[in-house]
């Protein structure tokens, strides 16, 4: 429980300048109503002295030599673009050998705040998010000072944006550790992005199987599908906290449905069905690839449990995946590649491009004709397409080959505007390691995406601005306590991270009674 | 009196100790690699964070001195004792004083499986600690409401092994307490009965786990049998010591209290003898041998006793050619075909471990990697592990990978036993040159090949073949090369490749090769005929005293007595 005195002592060492420590003045007046209460003064005394033993851990910037150059810091949040109720941007110095590391961050309203510390600045969080909110659509001036061997040193102050766009409330990844084929300890998790607080919404540690493929629509948390892999694989769906785990799999599909993406009037959902393969490269940075030795595409109506299949998007000549409504629910985007000859690993002759087909969502139907909307051409794949909610854009991986971008180093990010048909790269995001799978805000003005920049192995997730416009900001990481050491000591990656408008309510007993069981929720299949 | 007691305890413990250090070290080895013990806030928060958690800290912590097995046995040893003395204190020295040595005995039992974790005794420890303090109060009242508030706790740092504390202070109530106490000693066993019940709705455990243990075992669904037991034989004796109150009294002579001590201490020993599995522990002797590159140790044991498990003879393979024999002995040993060289992979955290030190020797980085890591992956109860990491540091480092180096080095500064090592390697991060010059990562580094292809063990000699032609002096993945064909009985690949033998400047013609190319020549040559060019005179003698062995159809086992360690047996015989 927080103390009733905790926010006024933030509020007052906000206004605080610099390197003069509050404690004196601040607490004296905090102790003269508890007079008359013993055990409480002794309680505020505990808390004096433990504020004095963290004061006393401050140390003031003294003699600081001025550097030209903005600091180098971790995680790099210089001139990045935030929103309003995002958690406190913590950040060390970049090199080990600092000591300390001192920031100052003012507005134009001459409101400061201060954070030291050995490894983060460790911002107050109160504090944090009063000050970025007195400050929507304005700046914020950060300097940075990092008490090096030879003294302190202070850098050229860098400048944090507030966007006046808001963000959703948290976002939803699943955890697991970059691997091959045996996956341990893992599972689906929520953090809200105001604090740093992460639950799990379900792991894998009562039951005997791989949580994936987990989709909201539009970020609504009340209703989720849910993949398990395993002995014990289902699709778990998730509608207003009723549980029901359903067998994808029928006798006329291919196998069970996957990379689920919700239909924007909540009545269907689009998956692709993959027999996905594995293979592993002897020497290429690359480790491993991972293909489809056959893929289709079929929506589940969910009001009458049944998957809508086509022949135009089951054909053994192509692999179809990756099925993604657009934002009037009007089109079902996919990728396709020409299916490989049998027995053929000549992986690198995958090239996926993206098409589109009508879906009409009243009669729950395909338009017959398949249109071309990006051909990559044979030298370049499309995967992961994501359109904005509000139709402007559609955001996609493209990688030299194959359908999995996540383990390409060479994949970045593209945008396409849906209006002009007219694509980019988003150079402000890519760097040369791989930027991959990708998710809108439901204002659209945001995007989360997967980068491995960080050690080219474990997935991190990263925000952009997107404007009216399309431009995009230069990103910045899932902000951290103590961001050097969580991300040190994570051996994760953050897969498919997917923005959620509220907290995912999952009955976990429930949840692992179902998968457990025997029995599971068939589905019927029409052609249309 | 009192030193007969100790006698019989130091004898206890001291069999205890020998036993783990000289029949059973690798099981502690084995241990050892399976867990990451480290000096971090988040990882001591993670085993505090679940019912049992300080058990199972204490149990990690005591578990990575099992890197040295002779430290790890005097643990397991002074643990054993502890519980024994604990025990003993119930029984009081008596007629029965032997029995003092049950619990600690079926601990003893539960630790000869390899998957039995340490924090299930620290969970008997912590929990007979507090049964003893807790039932020194005299005041029932506060006896009683003592353990209301120790029992839930006490579930939460040693786990349902806390059951144990709360059906004894009740029982002690019953005995001792008032009607208020022992109603309050009830609700202490129910309070621990709601907390396994509900607890599921809170944290992600497994609800049998709740009330048998989260993690007293590597495989946390498997009910730890001989652990409960012990527990059991605790609260027997206790129960015992607390109605039969002719057991407190001492007993007048040694004797009695010497003989019950002898009767299961017998049993004791029959029990251990029949519970323990040596196979195990030679298969993990091996593995432990090639973690460790102690090739000669692996051939003295192969002499010794024939290995007789698939990964002995991976193991014994690589020693083979790490030390140069495999072209010369590899027939003298047991073959079990391509899959004794390289086995596939299969999902469990003990094979893919040693077949990944062939890998790694042979300078198939990427898949000595995948099989470390996967090995990781596969721990059932979700640990880190010091040699995988190590190991995967290594890879790392040696494909240039730095920032994923970096990271696992990171972690292992934090452990007690690898800090030095990790602090030594972090020198060579980002240090092409220094790498380079590095005795095994400079030489494996410039065994990696040149151009890209997928793994296949549906065609291992071709990526064998690919490795050697990457670098000629890979005198490894040579003999790895011919012996998958040898060892799939392909002659006609194995001559095929043979010339490419020059660029490893054998000495001397090897004597499978001479065996495997003389054979491969008899096929469409007669005795009569000029042999091949390099042949030792002998070796024709012998081909030719085999074949007429075999065409008078003498009995496989003379054959196998005069030519079972000859690759003509083995191509002929061995199926």
């Amino acid at each position: 429980m927080k103390h009733p005195n905790h926010h006024t002592f933030h509020t007052l060492r906000l206004t605080l300048p610099t390197g003069v420590s509050p404690l004196c003045s601040l607490w004296e007046p905090k102790l003269a109503p508890c007079n008359n209460n013993r055990g409480r003064r002794f309680v505020m005394l505990l808390l004096v002295v433990g504020a004095l033993m963290l004061a006393s851990c401050a140390e003031q910037v003294s003699n600081a030599r001025q550097e030209a150059t903005t600091p180098e810091i971790y995680p790099d949040y210089v001139d990045v673009t935030i929103p309003v109720g995002i958690a406190p941007l913590n950040f060390g110095m970049k090199s080990d050998e600092a000591q300390l590391v001192d920031a100052v961050i003012t507005d134009a309203k001459g409101h400061t705040l201060h954070g030291q510390g050995r490894e983060t600045t460790d911002f107050d969080i109160d504090d944090w998010h009063k000050l970025v909110s007195q400050n929507v659509g304005d700046s914020l001036s950060v300097t940075v000072s990092a008490k090096l061997a030879d003294g302190w040193h202070t850098y050229r102050t860098f400048h944090l944006y507030v966007s006046t766009d808001s963000i959703d409330y948290g976002l939803c990844y699943r955890l697991i550790e970059p691997g091959y084929e045996v996956w341990s300890k893992m599972g689906i998790y929520q953090r809200d992005l105001s604090t740093f607080e992460q639950r799990p919404v379900l792991e894998n540690t009562q039951f005997q199987g791989c949580v994936n493929c987990h989709g909201f629509n539009r970020g609504d948390p009340s209703r989720m599908s849910l993949h398990i892999r395993g002995p014990h694989g289902a699709t778990l769906f998730l509608d207003e906290g009723k549980l029901t785990a359903y067998n994808t799999k029928t006798d006329s599909t291919l196998g069970f449905c996957v990379y689920p993406y919700w239909h924007p009037s909540g009545k269907y959902i689009a998956y692709s069905t993959n027999t996905t393969r594995q293979v592993f490269h002897i020497r290429d940075a690359n480790r491993i690839e991972v293909f489809d030795a056959a893929s289709d595409i079929q929506v589940y109506d969910i009001e009458h449990n049944q998957l809508i299949i086509t022949p135009s998007l089951k054909t053994d000549s192509l692999y179809e995946t990756f099925p993604v409504f657009s934002a009037d629910g009007k089109w079902l985007y996919f990728c396709a590649a020409r299916a490989l000859p049998e027995g053929s690993m000549s992986l690198d002759s995958l090239h996926y491009n993206l098409y589109r087909v009508v879906f009409d969502a009243e009669r729950g139907s395909y338009g017959d004709a398949i249109e071309c909307v990006i051909d990559a051409g044979d030298s370049l794949t499309v995967c992961f397409p994501r359109p904005s909610y509000d139709g402007r854009y559609l955001v996609y991986s493209l990688a030299n080959y194959g359908q999995f971008s996540i383990w390409h180093h060479e994949a970045d990010l593209w945008m396409l505007d849906l209006a002009t048909g007219e694509r980019r790269p988003m150079t402000n995001i890519n760097t040369s390691d791989t930027e991959s799978f990708h998710n809108w805000s439901s204002n659209s003005r945001w995007m989360v995406f997967s980068s491995r920049r960080d050690d080219g192995l474990f997935t991190r997730p990263y925000f952009t601005h997107i404007d009216a416009d399309g431009h995009e900001t230069k990103p910045f990481m899932l902000p951290q306590q103590n961001p050097r050491r969580f991300y040190r000591e994570l051996f994760m990656s953050f897969n498919v991270p997917d923005f959620i408008r509220g907290a995912v309510q999952m009955d976990n007993v429930k949840a692992v009674e179902l998968i457990n069981a025997d029995y599971r929720e068939p589905m019927g299949v029409v052609e249309r | 009196m009192w030193r007969s007691k100790a006698l019989m305890t130091i004898l206890f413990g001291l069999a205890v100790t020998l036993f783990f250090a000289l029949a059973y070290p690798h099981h502690l080895h084995f241990q050892e690699q399976y867990q990451l013990f480290l000096f971090e806030g988040s990882y001591v928060r993670d085993v505090l964070s679940v019912p049992g958690g300080l058990a199972d800290l204490l149990g990690r912590f005591c578990t990575q001195f099992f890197l040295f097995s002779k430290v790890g046995a005097i643990i397991l040893g002074v643990l054993l004792v502890v519980v024994q003395l604990m025990t003993a204190r119930l029984v009081g020295w008596n007629w029965s004083y032997g029995l003092s040595f049950v619990p600690a005995a079926l601990l003893w039992v539960f630790l000869l499986n390899e998957h039995a974790l340490l924090g299930g005794v620290w969970a008997l420890i912590l929990v007979m600690l507090a049964t003893w303090d807790v039932g020194r109060i005299a005041n029932p009242l506060v006896r009683s409401l003592v353990t209301l508030i120790v029992a839930p706790l006490l579930y939460w740092l040693a786990g349902p092994v806390a059951f144990l504390f709360a059906v004894l202070m009740l029982l002690r109530e019953v005995r001792d307490g008032t009607f208020v106490s022992r109603f309050l000693g009830l609700a202490s066993v129910l309070l621990l009965c709601v907390l396994a019940a509900v607890l599921p709705h809170f944290i992600s455990v497994g609800a049998s786990r709740l009330w048998h243990g989260v993690h007293y075992t590597r495989y946390p669904e498997v009910f730890p049998r001989w652990l409960w037991l012990a527990v059991c034989a605790v609260a027997v004796l206790s129960i015992a010591g607390l109605f039969v109150k002719r057991w407190y009294e001492p007993a007048k002579k040694w004797v009695r209290p010497m003989g019950s001590t002898v009767v299961v201490a017998l049993v004791i020993a029959l029990g251990v003898r029949v519970m323990m599995n040596p196979r195990t522990e030679q298969i993990m002797a091996y593995d432990y041998m090639a973690r460790n590159q102690q090739w000669n140790r692996i051939l003295q044991t192969a002499d010794r006793e024939m290995p007789n498990n698939p990964l002995m003879v991976t193991a014994l393979n690589l020693a083979l050619s790490m030390k140069g024999l495999m072209a010369d002995n590899m027939f003298r040993y047991v073959q079990n075909g391509v899959e004794g060289l390289l086995p596939t992979f299969v999902s469990d955290p003990v094979s893919p471990l040693t077949t990944s030190e062939a890998y790694y020797h042979l300078g198939m980085i990427n898949t000595a990697q995948r099989f470390v890591f996967e090995a990781q992956e596969a721990i059932p109860d979700y640990q880190k592990s010091g040699r995988c990491y190590k190991r995967l540091a290594e890879t790392n480092l040696i494909v240039g990978n730095y920032p994923v180096a970096r990271k696992y080095l990171l972690a292992l500064q934090k452990t007690l036993f690898y800090r030095d090592w990790a602090n030594e390697t972090m020198k060579l991060l980002d240090n092409d040159a220094a790498i380079g010059k590095h005795p095994e990562y400079g030489r494996l580094r410039s065994y990696i090949v040149n151009d890209d292809y997928l793994f296949s063990d549906r065609d291992l000699s071709a990526m064998l073949g690919r490795q050697f032609m990457a670098n000629r002096r890979n005198r490894l993945a040579f003999e790895y090369l011919e012996a998958t064909y040898l060892l799939s009985k392909d002659l006609d690949s194995f001559v095929n490749r043979f010339n490419l033998s020059e660029s490893i400047g054998y000495p001397r013609f090897p004597t499978v090769y001479q065996e495997a190319l003389l054979l491969w020549w008899s096929r469409e040559h007669t005795a009569n005929e000029q042999m091949p060019p390099g042949i030792d005179r002998s070796i024709f003698q012998r081909l030719n005293d085999f074949y007429a062995m075999t065409n008078r159809k003498a009995p496989v086992e003379q054959i196998a007595q005069r030519f079972g360690q000859t690759y003509w047996y083995y191509y002929f015989f061995v199926k």
